[in-house]
């Protein structure tokens, strides 16, 4: 009895949504209605409400390969195009093809090089079946989090301006090995002078000090978008069937090691932030101040606040490690006590 | 179509490959059955509904090193049934576009879905044989089926048989590994259990992180225990005796301990140090952050109104 009012509280306080499977007419989803489409792009109901688009919902397939993607650049950014179409308010994505261009913080508009090979993409993949248009773009930011810099919202302004919808999909393939979990974002930009009449509420992440100048420019200039994820039913029903041989992964990965980079980087960036705020708060200190000290007080949060997330990852890895030690390693054979370690025993006892 | 292959080489797949084939898949299946007619839609086709499923053809590519075989990534194929005949202009149009991405990529072979290999799927794999000597086939059941535990995905190859005096190609089953990044692990765990995107607190966290290697735990002891039931079984006479199966077990048994050096004890307890040094900073600076509100909390109180600069009582 209790356990189960205890699950129902649980529920209720994480927003559980009971999520029916997935019956093989929901997914309509992956029907392209041409026409309908085609009506959609002649009303263009987003040029008067600059804040139209307000969800995304990824595939699992799109999820999959912007991910693989972004990791295989290593630290090196690189950018592809998403396929999909326009349902309402939501921009749904379908699919997603990687771009031959390595994008450069340095390089205004990199697609240009890369238009006829988008060209012939779409060619054959309309001839493949996918139907579905060039809905977006997507590039990474290994390591440094999910937001716009001021190149992107310059070519993300534009493209709204000549391609809509259009969305921008950012996505940090370090961060998501680190915490386990997939660090995305999806963003639309206001056009230009547009002030937008509320803040919206963003989940805080940490910058590192070299972006920091070029985030705090730009974040007003462009809203993040809610990303919801789909699958097929038969996607379902492969993906459970695929935990029965990925479980041995799951036990196996060691985060501590593919990681020790990126780590020891946040650790010294964050060694910079806290002599900053030093240098901030000795200043403080001089008269009674009134609000300007909030400034320096929550610089001085958010470094606590990092340096939580930073120690939460390495502790989480090294359970890992503790866990796998314990399963693997503290078995003691019971007639080994007694004798030394011997060479290889024979495998049929004469 | 026959028993297990012989040619040695060993084959990964990648979560990838699967998720695009049943993507193109259910792509092709869900043009053909339009939903049903909604208020807006305005098309509508006039033919029934096709009940059966269609077949899709595409490619595999990936790298082979040696005597493995990895599989990253596919595309689909244009093949008419009726004609045999393979899209080749098509073919060589993608492998191009593949190859500006992901230049280390070569076709390994192709992939189909349906139940079974057929006869007719040699006329592919003969097609193919141009491009790659041994094209593998990779066949994905696209039939859900609740009570099956096994990924329903089967890889063949193609081996010269002599049949009746005649040198025949015929399929041969290979076994696979799955193989995989951690990144293609963590967004397939993601899409698989619909976690919540945002972060959550830090007992949510943990939580997943733990429920993940408990899941994993869970699987490796009934792996075990299916296994020595069968031992029991073994010893006890009701089940054949079967000597490379206890052969394998020996040898497995045979690597616990892991690693058993000093320098990995070494090693493994630096690590943990490390671990426990970042969590004593990370406290620290929590502790330095909450005195310095503290105090200024405690300033902006006991204000000082006069700045004599000496030390005044404060009540």
């Amino acid at each position: 009895m209790d356990s189960s009012i205890a699950q129902k509280t649980w529920e209720l306080e994480n927003n559980i949504l009971t999520v029916e499977t997935p019956d093989p007419s929901s997914d309509s989803i992956f029907y392209y209605d041409e026409a309908a489409q085609a009506k959609f792009q002649q009303e263009k109901p987003w040029a008067n409400d600059h804040h139209y688009f307000k969800r995304v919902k990824i595939s699992a397939l799109a999820l999959l390969k912007m991910v693989v993607h972004a990791r295989s650049g290593g630290t090196i950014e690189v950018m592809g195009l998403m396929q999909g179409k326009t349902d309402g308010d939501a921009i749904i994505v379908m699919d997603a093809f990687a771009l031959p261009v390595e994008g450069t913080e340095t390089r205004v508009n990199a697609q240009a090089d890369a238009y006829e090979y988008m060209v012939d993409y779409s060619q054959t993949n309309k001839q493949a079946g996918r139907l579905e248009n060039v809905v977006g773009w997507y590039h990474s930011h290994p390591g440094y989090g999910c937001w716009l810099s001021g190149i992107d919202v310059s070519t993300q302004m534009l493209n709204q301006q000549f391609q809509e919808p259009f969305l921008a999909v950012v996505i940090d393939p370090t961060r998501t090995v680190s915490a386990g979990k997939v660090e995305i974002g999806a963003f639309r930009t206001y056009p230009e002078g547009y002030k937008p009449t509320d803040d919206p509420i963003s989940e805080y992440q940490t910058i590192p000090l070299n972006k920091i100048e070029d985030f705090g420019v730009h974040c007003k200039q462009y809203y993040p978008l809610d990303i919801t994820y789909f699958k097929s039913s038969l996607d379902c029903h492969l993906l459970d069937l695929l935990w029965n041989k990925y479980w041995v992964n799951t036990l196996s990965s060691s985060p501590l090691l593919g990681n020790g980079d990126y780590v020891a980087g946040q650790i010294s960036d964050l060694a910079e932030k806290l002599e900053q705020a030093e240098n901030q708060l000795a200043h403080s200190r001089i008269g009674p101040l009134g609000p300007p000290r909030k400034k320096e007080e929550s610089q001085l949060a958010k470094i606590t606040r990092d340096s939580a997330k930073i120690t939460v990852e390495q502790v989480h890895g090294l359970m890992s490690q503790v866990i796998k030690d314990i399963l693997f390693n503290s078995v003691r054979q019971s007639n080994r006590s007694h004798n030394e370690q011997s060479g290889p025993e024979p495998m049929v006892e004469a | 179509m026959a028993s297990s292959s012989s040619s040695g080489l060993t084959f990964k797949l990648h979560p990838l490959v699967i998720v695009n084939i049943s993507d193109h898949y259910t792509r092709v299946k869900s043009q053909m059955n339009p939903p049903p007619v909604t208020s807006t839609s305005a098309t509508v086709n006039g033919v029934e509904p096709l009940q059966q499923a269609p077949r899709v053809y595409g490619c595999v590519i990936g790298v082979q090193r040696g005597r493995t075989v990895e599989i990253f990534n596919s595309f689909e194929l244009l093949y008419d049934p009726s004609t045999h005949s393979l899209d080749r202009p098509f073919l060589e149009k993608k492998q191009e576009l593949y190859k500006k991405v992901f230049p280390h990529f070569y076709i390994l072979g192709w992939y189909s879905t349906g139940s079974d290999a057929q006869e007719s799927d040699m006329h592919i794999h003969k097609a193919l044989m141009d491009i790659n000597e041994s094209p593998l086939y990779v066949l994905l059941n696209p039939t859900i089926n609740p009570a099956q535990k096994d990924l329903p995905v089967t890889i063949y190859e193609s081996e010269l048989h002599v049949i009746d005096g005649i040198p025949q190609l015929i399929f041969v089953r290979s076994s696979y590994t799955i193989e995989t990044v951690e990144a293609e692990r963590i967004s397939v765990d993601h899409v698989a259990h619909l976690k919540p995107s945002d972060g959550g607190s830090a007992a949510t966290q943990l939580a997943a992180h733990l429920t993940g290697i408990h899941s994993a735990i869970k699987m490796l002891n009934s792996r075990i225990r299916v296994l020595h039931h069968h031992l029991v079984g073994m010893q006890k006479g009701d089940v054949p005796c079967e000597n490379s199966l206890l052969r394998q077990v020996s040898s497995l048994l045979r690597r616990l301990p892991a690693i058993e050096s000093e320098k990995f004890q070494d090693d493994f307890l630096m690590e943990y140090n490390d671990t426990l040094l970042i969590t004593y900073l990370a406290m620290f600076t929590n502790c330095s952050s909450t005195m310095n509100e503290l105090v200024d909390k405690f300033n902006t109180a006991y204000d000082r109104h006069s700045r004599r600069g000496g030390r005044t009582a404060f009540i």
